[in-house]
C-alpha cells in the first residue's frame, strides 16, 4: 500500500505531503463514528465529564494557592491565613482524589464497553461479508483487526484519550490562570504555541506512513502465525520448520524496521517539546525578573507563574508521551474503518419475498453465467460457468458429474446463494434467489460443503449446529438415518466425544459423517412440518428436515462399506426432497433421477442413466472408464 | 513474583543497552532536579534586585535544558532499540517454541488461544518491558533524587515532605496482590473472544450454510460480555489504587505549605528555598501519576507473562535425541533397495484418550514394496502412517525405517525421507509454484511443472489468471476440491528423485525414500484419477509406497494389502489371498467393483517384482 521509502525528489515533495495528508483524511468522521457508538451510555459520559472537570480543577489548584500563600500568608506573616489555605488545599485534593477514582472507573467502563461493542460490530460485519470475501482474505488478518487493532484502540482510549482531554482542560485552565496572573508574561509564554502547532503538524505528516506500516506489518505477522497454526500438520510432515522460522523473522524485521522509524521520529519530537518549556521558564524569569525588580509585578506572581507554567507545559509533555499510543490507535482505527466500510456484495433485498409455502423445491438456472472476481485489477476473470440453463425439478435427485474443476461446486454455490450469477438468474419455485433473505433460504436447505468444517465442541453439538434448538433426539435420529450409528458410537465417548478444533481428533471419514448428519438436522423440525401445513407434511412424510439437500462429495472420504449404508439410507431420505448430489462414485450417480454432465462450465448432457448411456456421449465415455476392468476383478472373486 | 523475574530475564541480552539507557535517564533526571534549585536562586536574586545574577542563573537554566534534551534523545533511541529487540525476541521465542511443539499439543489448544497469546499478551509484556519499566525506574529515580536534593537543602522540611513516600511501597504491594489475578482473568476472557472469532471466521462457509450467523453472533456476544465483566473487575481495582498513588504528592504539597510556610515566617528558610521546595514536590506529581499507570501495566504484563509461560513451559514431546544416540539412515547403494519399514508391535494412544487408536500393530514393508492400507472409517489408517514421520510417538512398540528406530533420527532429517499426502490437503496462501515447491524450495520452474504434469495439475494451472504465479487463497479455498488435491500430490511428487536414481548415488539432493498417499485422490473424478495413477507409477518406482484408499482402483496399485479393523491388523496378504479369506476385503471389492476405475493386470507395473 503506502511505500514509506518512496523516492522523494523536489517536485514530488509536495505531492508526498498531500498524499500523507490524505492518508489521515476521514479520521475525523471515524472518530465521530466511534464516539457515536457511545450514545447509549450518555449518562455515564456526563458523569465522566463532571469527574474530569473536578479532578482537573484539583490539579490546577496548587498554583493560585501558592501565589496566595506567598503574597497573603508569608509576606504578612499571617499564619492563620496560611492554615486556612492549606485546609482548603487538602479539601480540594480530597475531592480530586474521589473524582479521579470515579474518573478511572468511568473511563475504564466506557473504554471496555466501547471496544466490546466494536468487537461485536466487526464480527457482525464479517459475518455479513460473502464467502467470496473470506476466500480471499486471510483469517489471521481479520482476527488481527479484532485483537491487535482493537487492543491498540483500547490503549488509546483508556489512557491517551483521557490524558488528551485532561491535558487540554489543564492547558485551557493554565492559560486562564497565566492570563490572570500577568497578561504580559502570559502573552510572552504563548508565543511558543505556534511553534508547537507547526512542529506537531510536521511530526504528524512525517509519521503517518510509519505508524500505518506498523499496523500492516503486525497484521502480516498475525496472519502468518495463524496460517502456521492451521497448517502445522503439513509443516511437520515435510520438516519445513526452518523455512517458516525464517519467514517469521523476516516479517518481524519488517515490523521492527517500521517501529524503529517511529522511534526516530519520537526521539526528535518529544525532547524538543520538553525543551520549549525550559525556554519559556527562562524567558519568564528574565522578563518577569526585571519587571519584579522594577516593582511592576510581585514575586508571588512570579512564583505562581513559574508553577503555572508547569501546568501549561506538563500537559504538552504528557500529550507527547501518549502520542505514540495515540498514533497507533489512530492507525488501528483506520484499518478497522477500512474493514467496516467494505460493503458486502451479497446483500439481502430491502423488501424480501417470503420463501414460497409450501416449498416445492424446484430450482431453475436461467442462462446463468458466472466468474469469480478478478484476482488483480486488469486481469479478466475466466468464466467458470457459461450460460448454464438447468431445471432441477421439485423432489428430484440430480447428480452433477464431470471432471474436477468443471464447475460442479460452483453450481452448488449459486444454488445456495453463496454467490450471485454474473448474468442470468437462479430461481427457487419461480422466485429469484436475490429476492429472498439469505437466512430464510438457507434454513430450508441442508448443505454439506466440499470443505467440511467442524467447530470445537462435541460430536452431538456439531450435529445440532444444523438448526437452532435441535434436540438430542433429533441428533440421534439424524445419526441413525444416515447409518453412522455404529461408527460414531465407537468413538471414545460416543456422541459426546470432543472433536477438537476443525474436528482434528476425528478421522477424515468420521468428520464427513458428522457434517452429513448436521445437514439433515437443518430445515423444519419434524413436528412443525407435520403440523399445520398439510402440503408440507405430505411432501416430507412428517419427518421434517431440509426441503433441499446439497451434497458436495459428502462421502468422498468414507469407506465403501459405510458409504453403502449411507446410500441405502439416502434412498428413503431423499424421497420428497430436492437434492443436488455431487459425487465421483457411480453407485451414487446411477440412482439419480437426473444426471447432469458438466464440462468446463457448460452443461453438456442431461438425462437419466439409461438415456445418457444410449446417447453414447460424454457420460457413456465416463462410464466406460468406470467399467474398465471390472471383469478382471470379478474373476478374482471366488 | 517468579513470573516477573522471568520476564526480566528477557532483558538480559540487552543488559548493556539497558544500563546505558539507565545512566542517560539518571543524568537527565539529575539535570531536571537541578532546575528548581536554579529557579529558587533566580527568585532570590530577583528579590535582591541583582539583575546580573538573574541573567547568570537564567542562562544556566537554558544550558541545563539543552543538556537534558540531548540526554533524552539519546535515552529514547537506546530504549526504543531495547524495546523493539525484546519484542522480537519474545515473539521469535514463542513462535520458535510453537514450531518445536508436537501435534498432540495443537490438538488440545485452540488456534485463537495461541494467537491471543502471541498478540495481545505479547504486546502487554513488551510494552511494559520496553517502555513501562523505564518509566517506573525513572519515576522512582525522580522521587529519590528530589528527596536527596531536598534533604541537602533543608533536611527537616524534606523529612516532613517525604512522610507519604513509604506509602507508595505499601500501596504498590497491595495493588499487586489484588490486581494481578484480576488481570489474568481478563486476559483469559479476551483470549476466549479471539478463539471464538477465529473459529467463526475460519468456518464461515458452514456458519452461512446453516444460517447460523445470529447464533454465532450471540455466542460471540456472550464471550465479549464475559470479557467485559472481567475487564471491569480489573478496572475497578485499578481505579481504587492508581489515584491513591497520584494523591500522595498532594499530601506533601500541603505539608510544604503548612510547615515550610511557617519556616519562612520564622525566617528559618528563604522565600526562594520555599519556592524551590514547592517546585520539587510539584515535580513529583507527574512521575507519580505515571507510576500509578505503569504499575497497572506491570500487573497486566505479569499476568500476560504467566499466560505466555503456559505455552513456553510446555516441553515438546518429540525432540531430536541427544547427539550420541543420533543416527542416520543407511544410504542407497547399487543394487540394494532402501526404504524398508517395520511397525513393531505398535500401540498408539492419543493424548487424553482411554481407548488406543492402534493396538499391537505389527506390519513390515519391504524396501520398494507397495502396500495398501484399507479399513473402515476410523480404523486407524491415518494413525498408522503418521507414525512414520513421527508426527506422534507410539505408546508402546517401535517404528523402524531400514532398521533404524525413528526416535533415533533427527526429526527434520527423518521427515525429508518421507513424502506424505494428507487426507485433508492444506495449501498455504502463496503462489501455486511456491505451494508445489514447498518441500523443495530450490526447485526450478521446469521441475515444478514436471511435478504438476504428473499430478495432472498442469492443465488447470496454466488456465489460472497468473498461471503458476497465481496466489491461492488461504487453505487453497479459491481452487476446486480436486484441484487442491492435485496440488498436494504435485507437492509430494516434487520432493525429489527416487533414491538410487539420483545422478550421484548418496547425493544429499536425493528424494524421500518413502511415499505415503492418504486418500489422496478422493475428490478427483475417475478419468483424472486414472491419469494421475499413471504419473504416480513413475514416482513409485524405487520407492516404498504406502497407499490408503477406499477406491478399489487405487488399492489395486499395491503388491500387498493390510486390512485394519478397530486399530488392529485384521489381515495382510495379496489381493488374491484376501479376496479368498478376508470378509472385510471381499466386501470392499464387491462394493467397489461396480464403480471403480479398475486397472487391468496388464496395465500394472511389474518393475518392483523384477527388482
Ligand atoms: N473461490 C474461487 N475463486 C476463484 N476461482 C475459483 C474459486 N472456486 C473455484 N474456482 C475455480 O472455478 C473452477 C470451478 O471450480 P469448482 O469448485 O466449481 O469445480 P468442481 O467441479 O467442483 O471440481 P471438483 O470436482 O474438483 O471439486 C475451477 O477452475 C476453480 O479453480
Ligand atoms: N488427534 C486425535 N486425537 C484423538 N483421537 C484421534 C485423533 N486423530 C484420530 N483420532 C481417533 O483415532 C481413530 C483412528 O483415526 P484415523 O484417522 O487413523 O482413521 P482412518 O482409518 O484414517 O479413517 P478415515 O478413513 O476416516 O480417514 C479414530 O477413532 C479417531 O477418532
Ligand atoms: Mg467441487
Ligand atoms: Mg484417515
Amino acid at each position: 500500500m503506502s511505500t514509506p521509502d518512496a523516492p522523494r525528489g523536489r517536485g514530488t515533495f509536495l505531492a508526498d505531503v498531500r498524499r500523507r495528508r490524505a492518508a489521515t483524511r476521514g479520521r475525523g468522521r471515524r472518530i465521530r463514528n466511534l464516539f457515536g457508538m457511545l450514545r447509549p451510555y450518555r449518562g455515564r459520559l456526563v458523569l465522566l465529564g463532571i469527574a474530569l472537570l473536578l479532578s482537573t480543577g484539583a490539579m490546577l489548584a496548587p498554583a493560585p494557592l501558592v501565589q496566595r500563600a506567598v503574597d497573603d500568608g508569608l509576606a504578612d506573616g499571617d499564619l492563620d491565613a496560611l492554615t486556612t489555605l492549606v485546609v482548603a488545599f487538602v479539601v480540594i485534593s480530597l475531592i480530586g482524589l474521589v473524582a479521579s477514582m470515579a474518573l478511572a472507573r468511568l473511563v475504564g467502563w466506557l473504554g471496555a464497553r466501547l471496544l466490546s461493542d466494536l468487537r461485536e460490530r466487526i464480527f457482525r460485519h464479517l459475518l455479513t461479508m460473502p464467502v467470496a470475501y473470506h476466500e480471499r482474505q486471510r483469517a489471521g488478518v481479520l482476527v488481527s483487526r479484532m485483537t491487535n487493532d482493537v487492543d491498540a484502540l483500547q490503549q488509546m482510549i483508556s489512557s491517551s484519550l483521557v490524558t488528551l482531554v485532561q491535558s487540554l482542560l489543564l492547558l485551557a485552565g493554565s492559560i486562564v490562570i497565566l492570563l490572570t496572573l500577568d497578561v504580559k508574561l502570559a502573552l510572552i509564554t504563548f508565543t511558543t504555541i505556534p511553534v508547537l502547532l507547526i512542529g506537531s503538524l510536521a511530526f504528524r505528516l512525517a509519521s503517518v506512513d510509519a505508524f500505518a506500516r506498523t499496523r500492516e506489518t503486525i497484521g502480516a505477522i498475525t496472519a502468518h502465525l495463524q496460517e502456521t497454526l492451521s497448517g502445522v500438520r503439513v509443516i511437520r510432515s515435510y520438516g519445513r520448520e526452518r523455512a517458516h522460522l525464517d519467514r517469521f523473522t523476516e516479517l518481524g524485521d519488517d515490523n521492527r524496521a517500521a517501529n524503529m522509524k517511529t522511534v526516530y521520529l519520537n526521539a526528535a519530537y518529544f525532547p524538543a517539546v520538553e525543551y520549549l518549556s525550559t525556554a519559556a521558564i527562562v524567558i519568564v524569569l528574565l522578563v518577569g525578573g526585571h519587571e519584579a525588580i522594577a516593582g511592576a509585578v510581585t514575586i508571588g506572581v512570579l512564583v505562581g507563574f513559574v508553577t503555572a507554567l508547569d501546568n501549561f507545559f506538563g500537559p504538552i509533555t504528557d500529550l507527547s508521551n501518549v502520542y505514540t499510543t495515540f498514533q497507533s490507535g489512530m492507525a488501528a482505527l483506520d484499518k478497522i474503518g477500512d474493514l467496516l466500510e467494505q460493503e458486502s456484495t451479497l446483500t439481502d433485498p430491502e423488501h424480501p419475498v417470503a420463501v414460497p409455502s409450501p416449498l416445492r423445491g424446484e430450482l431453475r438456472f436461467d442462462h446463468v453465467t458466472f466468474s469469480y472476481g478478478a484476482t488483480k485489477a486488469g486481469v479478466t476473470a475466466t468464466t467458470v460457468l457459461d450460460d448454464v440453463d438447468l431445471v432441477i425439478p421439485a423432489g428430484a435427485t440430480v447428480a452433477l458429474v464431470g471432471a474436477t474443476g468443471a464447475g460442479k461446486s460452483t453450481i452448488a454455490k449459486l444454488a445456495t446463494r453463496f454467490a450471485d450469477p454474473t448474468e442470468g438468474r437462479v430461481l427457487l419455485d419461480g422466485v429469484d434467489l436475490r429476492d429472498l433473505r439469505q437466512n430464510d433460504l438457507r434454513s430450508r436447505m441442508g448443505i454439506v460443503p466440499q470443505e467440511g468444517y467442524l467447530f470445537s465442541g462435541t460430536v452431538a453439538e456439531n450435529i445440532a449446529f444444523g438448526r437452532i434448538g435441535a434436540t438430542r433426539e433429533e441428533v440421534e435420529d439424524a445419526v441413525d438415518r444416515i447409518g453412522a450409528r455404529e461408527i460414531l458410537d465407537a468413538l471414545p465417548r460416543g456422541l459426546d466425544t470432543t472433536v477438537g478444533e476443525r474436528g482434528t481428533s476425528l478421522s477424515a471419514g468420521q468428520r464427513q459423517l458428522v457434517a452429513f448428519a448436521r445437514a439433515l438436522i437443518a430445515g423444519t423440525p419434524a413436528d412443525r412440518a407435520g403440523g399445520d401445513d398439510e402440503a408440507q407434511r405430505t411432501l416430507h412424510r412428517g419427518i421434517g428436515g431440509p426441503a433441499i439437500l446439497v451434497l458436495d462429495e459428502a462421502t468422498a472420504n468414507v469407506d465403501l462399506r459405510t458409504e453403502r449404508r449411507i446410500e441405502e439410507a439416502l434412498a428413503t431420505l431423499l424421497e420428497g426432497r430436492t437434492a443436488i448430489v455431487i459425487a465421483h462414485r457411480l453407485s451414487t450417480i446411477r440412482t439419480a433421477d437426473l444426471i447432469v454432465v458438466v464440462d468446463r462450465g457448460r452443461v453438456v448432457e442431461s438425462g437419466s442413466h439409461e438415456e445418457l448411456l444410449q446417447q453414447g456421449g460424454a457420460y457413456a465415455t465416463l462410464h466406460r472408464d468406470w467399467q474398465h476392468g471390472t471383469e478382471d476383478a470379478a474373476a478374482a472373486l471366488p | 513474583m517468579g513470573t516477573f523475574r522471568r520476564l526480566l530475564g528477557f532483558l538480559r541480552p540487552y543488559r548493556r543497552l539497558w544500563a546505558v539507557s539507565f545512566v542517560l535517564a539518571l543524568l537527565a533526571m539529575g539535570v531536571t532536579v537541578l532546575s528548581p534549585a536554579l529557579i529558587g536562586h533566580a527568585i532570590d536574586r530577583i528579590r535582591d534586585g541583582d539583575k546580573g545574577g538573574l541573567t547568570e542563573f537564567a542562562v544556566a537554566l537554558a544550558l541545563l535544558g539543552i543538556g537534558r534534551m540531548v540526554l533524552t534523545i539519546g535515552r529514547r533511541l537506546v530504549a526504543g532499540r531495547v524495546s523493539l529487540g525484546v519484542e522480537q525476541d519474545l515473539r521469535d521465542r514463542l513462535y520458535g517454541h510453537l514450531q518445536a511443539l508436537d501435534l498432540g499439543f495443537f490438538d488440545r489448544w485452540q488456534t485463537g488461544q495461541l494467537m491471543s497469546r502471541a498478540t495481545v499478551d505479547l504486546s502487554a509484556v513488551r510494552f511494559f518491558l520496553g517502555y513501562g519499566l523505564v518509566f517506573v525506574v525513572q519515576s522512582l529515580l525522580t522521587v529519590v533524587l528530589a528527596a536527596i536534593a531536598m534533604t541537602i537543602q533543608q533536611p527537616l522540611l524534606a523529612l516532613a515532605c517525604l512522610v507519604p513516600a513509604p506509602l507508595i511501597v505499601f500501596v504498590g504491594h497491595a495493588y499487586g496482590v489484588r490486581g494481578r489475578p484480576a488481570q489474568q482473568d481478563a486476559q483469559q476472557a479476551v483470549a476466549e473472544v479471539t478463539a471464538s472469532a477465529e473459529e467463526s471466521i475460519s468456518g464461515i462457509r458452514v456458519v452461512k450454510a446453516f444460517a447460523a450467523e445470529d447464533r454465532r453472533q450471540e455466542a460471540f456476544g456472550e464471550a465479549v460480555e464475559h470479557a467485559f465483566q472481567k475487564q471491569l473487575r480489573a478496572v475497578r481495582i485499578d481505579a481504587s489504587f492508581q489515584p491513591v498513588v497520584q494523591f500522595l504528592p498532594q499530601i506533601s504539597l500541603a505539608i510544604v505549605l503548612l510547615v515550610g510556610g511557617r519556616m519562612v515566617v520564622d525566617d528559618t528558610i528563604s522565600l526562594g528555598q520555599f519556592t524551590a521546595f514547592f517546585v520539587y514536590v510539584m515535580m513529583l506529581v507527574q512521575p507519580l501519576r505515571s507510576l500509578g499507570v505503569m504499575l497497572g501495566l506491570g500487573q497486566r504484563a505479569t499476568a500476560s507473562g504467566a499466560r505466555l509461560f503456559q505455552v513456553l513451559d510446555r516441553a515438546p514431546d518429540i525432540v531430536a535425541p541427544e547427539g550420541a544416540a543420533l543416527r542416520t539412515l543407511p544410504l542407497a547403494t547399487e543394487g540394494a533397495a532402501i526404504g524398508a519399514v517395520e511397525f513393531d508391535d505398535v500401540t498408539l494412544r492419543y493424548p487424553d484418550q482411554d481407548t488406543p487408536a492402534l493396538s499391537d500393530v505389527s506390519v513390515s514393508v519391504l524396501a520398494g514394496e507397495r502396500v495398501a492400507i484399507v479399513g473402515q472409517t476410523g480404523s486407524g489408517k491415518t494413525a498408522l502412517v503418521q507414525l512414520l514421520p513421527r508426527l506422534y510417538d507410539p505408546e508402546r512398540g517401535r517404528v523402524l525405517i531400514d532398521g533404524v528406530d525413528v526416535r533415533d533420527l533427527d526429526p527434520t532429517a527423518l521427515r525429508h525421507e518421507i513424502a506424505i499426502i494428507d487426507d485433508d490437503p492444506f495449501l498455504f496462501t502463496a503462489t501455486v509454484a511456491e505451494n508445489i515447491a514447498y518441500a523443495a524450495p530450490g526447485a526450478t520452474r521446469a521441475e515444478i511443472e514436471g511435478a504438476a504434469r504428473r499430478a495432472r495439475a498442469h492443465e488447470f494451472v496454466t488456465e489460472l489468471p497468473d498461471g503458476y504465479d497465481t496466489v491461492v487463497g488461504e487453505r487453497g479455498l479459491t481452487l476446486s476440491g480436486g484441484q487442491r488435491q492435485r496440488l498436494a500430490i504435485a507437492r509430494a511428487l516434487l520432493a525429489g528423485p527416487a533414491p538410487g536414481t539420483a545422478e550421484r548415488p548418496g547425493d544429499a539432493g536425493q528424494g524421500p525414500r518413502i511415499l505415503v498417499l492418504d486418500d489422496a485422490t478422493s475428490n478427483v473424478d475417475a478419468s483424472t484419477e486414472q491419469e494421475i495413477t499413471a504419473g504416480l507409477r513413475e514416482v513409485m518406482r524405487g520407492r516404498t509406497t504406502l497407499v490408503i484408499a477406499h477406491r478399489l482402483s487405487t488399492v489395486l496399485l499395491a503388491d500387498r494389502v493390510v486390512v485394519l479393523h478397530q486399530g488392529r491388523v485384521a489381515d495382510v496378504g495379496t489381493h488374491q489371498d484376501l479376496v479368498e479369506r478376508s470378509e472385510l476385503y471381499r466386501e470392499i471389492v464387491t462394493y467397489g467393483m461396480a464403480d471403480q476405475v479398475f486397472l487391468s493386470r496388464e496395465d500394472r507395473p511389474t518393475e518392483v517384482q523384477e527388482a
